[in-house]
């Protein structure tokens, strides 16, 4: 009887043991029907519905099951790293540039140069396909994409006679001209342009943006060798210009601002121009509607005038490399399907900020939406900024590249940015710690 | 209770065997998760590489040749001290009023609030209280002059760290708070009596009766709040992220950025196991003062 018992509880005790740590592998599905796994980091409601309904829909056109997992970009590397060990890697995934350049770097996924051929490359905007490219193949195809503009108050340019700068001179002279303190109680009441140094992405993305417009690179965007070390004088030059601009036309606080506090500036009125990828646009629309058909956008002007390259980034679909020669043409195929003009479109449109979609068959119907019908001026701005200058994600210079996600993820852009601005540090030396600190991650990529 | 060959008895073989999932649970969850770590931090690993190779101290190396982990050390230590401090005088207070006769079970459950709000919405609100163009805190400091127009306590070094802090404070005080609470009510009414009798006033009464009473409650209360304020992740990252300039940059904080920043799983494991290690040296150093004091 007590041998009965020690048994059964030893039994008890094995199987629970084996429940709660087995590796949940899942059994081989016998039926015929394939199911596709997507991951995407678009967790907004408009987005992820668009994205539910065309993979419905794909799916039952191909007769396919399919499953859509949210996962938020920050959870995202911890997910996939439990995914890569319990070989349960999802089979697409919706994800954006740095981390497509992640999983390119880690062999997880498979180029897909066929399937934007099947698509038809001619459609494709060039400068999408350029920075998912890596060792000759296109690793993803690119969904949608945002450009980093000056988005500006219309009405104070206007009232005060500004032109549109071409210059980083003149920008700085219209960002003076525009810290105003209308009510002359001695205290500014609209600051001509701010500059966001949060430390967690916003820092380098305001910081590249005047990189790249001074022609500073992470990487030669030909050759794809570091580059930022021999361009440590001028990468000087632009942080004394953009710390220079903090502290003459830029809130004190700017310098822990992240996304929302200078999209509300801006919206609220309480700074006249600021780098936007357009969200500023639909803030305004729900928060101060009235502000909506006071704002513009230009591209920030090069340095002396012509403009090496501006800051972008977006979004692409890519597949992994796990399953068989069967379930890999099934899943090229389902992506495939996403192309269409209207999709992409729709998708593009989904987003609460000016996402332009990859194909040109589809821009043209982006472009009679009536969502964004009244903006046409700015699509088109940006829209020639896309089409007509080169634009990159940080350490994307050259293609795809682990250092987007390395910068993306730590914080020392935004110490050496913020140590500057409080006069903690001389920007030679913050220059200094910022290419030991790149030259530190292409060790690790390395 | 008649033994079996190995001098147990059936009661005890059974009670053996009815500890294999507790130990079993120790095991997988506890000992395994240390054990890997230690041994993760003499590796080069990395995030989502299954091969990674022995590199001996070389993290540990790294490690102590970087200036910036004494910064981050430093700030640690300043986010822990102030924190735990503040948690438990303020808790040890407002157990007191609630210890109160006046102090009915809605007012109890209230003050339990701060300790059940996540830890994202703290972070929205404060940073919209601090906010430079419309905050409430920063437009009273800036009209009382302690603040530039248009600056968020926030983004100055110090007042940074001293709101970090406030906020930690006014979330976490509601744990020592119940201990606390706990703890007074357990004490015999009549030695205050007794004391009033002798003619000792409330502070003499609060000194020689009460701080006594709550000594082991203290010391048990200090390691939990310092385990769990030093490697207190959420409210830092969400509301500076580390800045300004890394004043509130503190050791989990530099961790996340091995791990989920440079995908350092190894150089992130050693960092930890500094950090642990450092906390258990403290630790056992505390007590062992706290107990020799009392013994």
């Amino acid at each position: 009887m007590k041998k009965g018992i020690f048994i059964l509880l030893l039994i008890l005790v094995m199987g629970s043991l084996v429940f709660a740590g087995g590796k949940g592998e899942k059994a081989v599905d016998a039926s015929a029907t394939e199911k596709i796994i997507i991951w995407t980091n678009l967790t907004a409601d408009a987005q992820a519905k668009v994205l539910n309904k065309q993979f419905t829909e794909v799916a039952a056109e191909m007769g396919v099951e399919v499953e859509m997992v949210t996962i938020s970009f920050n959870d995202m590397y911890t997910k996939l790293a439990t995914a890569v060990e319990s070989g349960n890697v999802p089979d697409i995934m919706h994800t954006n540039f740095a981390g497509s350049a992640y999983l390119q770097s880690q062999g997880i996924i498979i180029d897909m140069d066929d399937v934007i051929d099947g698509i038809g490359r001619d459609d494709f905007i060039s400068s999408y396909l350029h920075v998912l490219n890596a060792d000759g193949k296109t690793w993803g195809v690119p969904d949608w994409a945002l450009h980093t503009s000056v988005w500006y108050r219309k009405d104070l340019f206007k009232q005060y006679n500004i032109e549109i700068p071409q210059n980083w001179a003149e920008f700085e002279a219209v960002a003076k001209k525009l810290t105003l303190d209308t009510n002359r109680d001695g205290k500014v009441d609209i600051y001509g342009f701010p500059v966001p140094m949060h430390a967690v992405q916003v820092a380098p993305q305001t910081y590249y943006e005047f990189l790249y417009s001074a022609g500073v690179t992470t990487f030669d965007p030909k050759t794809g060798e570091y580059s930022f070390g021999k361009q440590k004088r001028e990468a000087k030059e632009v942080m004394d210009y953009m710390i220079n601009l903090y502290k003459t036309t830029s809130p004190p606080a700017a310098i822990e601002w992240s996304w929302n506090e200078y999209r509300n500036a801006l919206v609220e009125g309480t700074v006249a121009m600021t780098l936007d990828m357009g969200a500023v646009i639909g803030l305004a629309q729900s928060n101060n509607p009235e502000m909506v058909e006071k704002l513009g956008c230009f591209d920030l002007p090069g340095r002396y005038g012509v403009k090496p390259a501006s800051f972008g980034s977006g979004y692409a679909f890519v597949v992994s490399k796990q399953g068989s020669d069967k379930k890999q043409a099934i899943k090229k195929e389902f992506v495939s399907r996403l192309y269409t003009s209207e999709r992409a479109a729709e998708r593009a449109l989904s987003r609460p900020m000016f996402a332009f979609p990859s194909l040109y068959s589809a821009l043209e119907i982006y472009k009679l939406s009536p969502l964004v019908a009244l903006f046409q001026e700015q699509i088109a701005t940006i829209t020639d900024a896309f089409e007509n200058n080169n634009w990159y994600w940080y350490g994307m210079e050259n293609g795809l590249s682990q250092m987007s996600s390395q910068i993306e993820a730590t914080t020392f852009f935004g110490e050496a940015l913020q140590s500057v601005a409080l006069g903690r540090e001389t920007s030679e030396k913050a220059v200094d710690y910022i290419d030991r600190q790149l030259q530190e991650q292409l060790l690790l990529i390395e | 209770m008649k033994a079996n060959k190995s001098g147990l008895t059936s009661n005890q073989t059974l009670g053996k065997i009815f500890i294999i999932p507790l130990v079993a649970f120790l095991l997988v969850f506890m000992i395994y998760p240390v054990v890997y770590n230690v041994f993760l931090s003499f590796t080069d690993a990395r995030l989502l590489k299954k091969d990674f190779n022995f590199v001996g101290l070389k993290n540990y190396k790294n490690i102590f040749s970087n200036p910036k982990f004494y910064q981050y050390a430093k700030n640690t230590l300043i986010w822990t001290i102030t924190s735990v401090i503040g948690q438990l005088v303020i808790g040890l207070g407002v157990a007191l009023l609630i210890n109160k006769k006046y102090a009915g079970t809605g007012l109890r459950s209230f003050l339990l609030i701060p300790y059940v709000v996540p830890a994202v919405v703290i972070a929205l609100v404060t940073k919209w209280i601090t906010n430079g163009d419309y905050g409430i805190i920063s437009c009273g400091l800036q009209n009382l002059g302690l603040l530039q127009h248009c600056q968020s306590p926030l983004a100055v070094p110090g007042s940074s760290m001293a709101i970090l802090v406030i906020v930690n404070i006014w979330r976490s005080f509601p744990f020592p708070m119940l201990i606390y609470w706990a703890t007074l009510k357990g004490i015999n009414k009549e030695m205050y009596e007794a004391a009033s009798v002798d003619g000792a006033n409330a502070v003499q009464s609060f000194f020689r009766i009460t701080v006594p009473h709550l000594k082991d409650t203290t010391i048990v209360l200090v390691v939990l709040r310092i385990v769990w304020t030093a490697t207190y992740f959420d409210l830092p990252w969400l509301i500076t992220g580390g800045g300004p300039a890394g004043t509130t940059t503190h050791l989990p904080i530099m961790i996340y950025q091995a791990s989920f920043g440079t995908f350092q799983t190894g150089l992130a494991s050693s960092i930890s196991i500094v950090l642990g290690f450092c906390l258990f040296i403290f630790i056992v150093f505390y007590v062992r003062k706290s107990l020799s004091d009392e013994g």
